[in-house]
């Protein structure tokens, strides 16, 4: 009788073949064309709401020139978007646009020369500064080393003299019988004696 | 009317997928159906109007230009201003315009719903509506009916106090 299905939400695929619940809505009320009509409702004739000729006639006036003024201002609104979009794209707007652009560009490439200028030059100065204190360290490096060699030979040169004298005293093949004779004349004693209080005491028992 | 949507919008889903199939196993060409609206094919067209939102027993409305198919509240492609039913405590409703944005839909070819259109006609941006004039016309005439029948009533009761 009356169509349940009159309001559903659903896809076509899940109202032919409804695998889970309740997919459909109900709405209460609402009547098809095929469905006979309630008893309260037999003798009932639908009638327009009444109108009022007098005013009907001036509400028609007034609606005539509403619907004009309106078409003008869409048209009068068009126009201006169109010639808007026509100076931004093509007109004035552009050509202003360009220019501004262009010196823009060009203002900022002077800065940018300037800046890489100045950046040249601290450079310059910069690499002087390094080239001179490397001079300076090369030549301070070169007389720590003329120093250090000339202090060097001194060192072996005193020691030179040192073995010299000393080999003056050495025992040779030759003066070997005179040392033994020598030593063996002068018995050395190398025992001494010692107390608590550091007093040293050469003397001792052994002597020959 | 409604099955007959959802059958349209079942069958593009079904022609996305079917072409994947038929240009292996047949040699016809299969177009995609790429553009979101497809005003050619829909036939739809941009609106202004009013969205409601806000609470139960406490609506807002966002001014919107919209397609004209698509839900009252949901997506919409610009918001041009917002109307607020309920009077304040200063006693005004308020209204809110996007006068250039308005501009551009209307010249881009919009239409405007009535409730739209009487709101702006009542901020001077559209001529008055013609309802408006006649809607207030009307109210005045019931005022003065309702005078002239008190003031009937008064005299009726003077002359019967007499």
């Amino acid at each position: 009788m009356l169509r349940a299905l009159s309001r559903c939400h659903a896809p076509v695929v899940r109202l032919l073949s409804p695998r889970t619940a309740v997919l459909v809505e109900t709405v209460r009320g609402r009547k098809s064309r095929t469905d006979p009509i309630a008893k309260s409702k037999l003798g009932r004739i639908k009638t327009p709401p009444p109108v009022d000729p007098v005013e009907m006639v001036v509400l028609k006036e007034r609606y005539t020139e509403y619907n004009l003024i309106l078409r003008a201002l869409r048209l009068e609104f068009k126009e201006q978007m169109l010639r808007k979009k026509y100076e931004e794209e093509v007109g004035s707007v552009a050509e202003e646009r360009t220019k501004r652009e262009a010196e823009e560009h060009r203002s900022l490439i002077a800065l940018n020369d300037a800046e890489n200028l100045r950046m040249c030059k601290i450079r310059a100065q910069r690499m002087q500064k390094e080239a001179e204190a490397a001079e300076l360290k090369k030549r301070e490096a070169a007389i720590l080393r003329q120093q250090e060699l000339e202090s060097y030979i001194k060192e072996k040169e005193r020691q030179i003299l040192l073995l010299q004298e000393e080999a003056k005293d050495f025992i040779t093949p030759d003066n070997l019988d005179q040392r033994i004779e020598e030593a063996l004349d002068n018995p050395k004693n190398y025992n001494f004696a010692i107390d608590k209080e550091g007093r040293v005491v050469k003397r001792t028992a052994f002597q020959q | 009317m409604y099955l007959i949507r959802s059958c349209m919008v079942f069958y593009k889903y079904f022609l996305l997928t079917y072409s994947l199939l038929s240009s292996t196993e047949y040699l016809s060409v299969m177009v995609h159906l790429s553009s979101f609206l497809l005003k050619k094919y829909h036939g739809g067209h941009v609106v202004i109007r009013l969205a409601l939102g806000g609470a139960t027993n406490r609506p807002f409305y966002r001014i919107v230009a919209a397609y004209n198919k698509w839900a009252r509240d949901s997506k919409y492609i610009e918001q041009l201003g917002s109307y607020d039913p309920l009077p304040n405590i200063h006693n005004e409703k308020l209204v809110a315009f996007n006068y250039e944005r308005i501009k551009y839909w209307i010249a881009c070819g919009a239409h405007t719903t009535k409730p739209v259109a009487k709101l702006l006609g009542l901020a001077g941006f559209f001529p008055l509506h013609p309802m408006t004039i006649t809607e207030a016309e009307r109210r005045q005439k019931a005022a003065l009916t309702e005078e002239v029948k008190m003031d009937r009533q008064e005299q009726v009761e003077q002359k019967e106090a007499l």
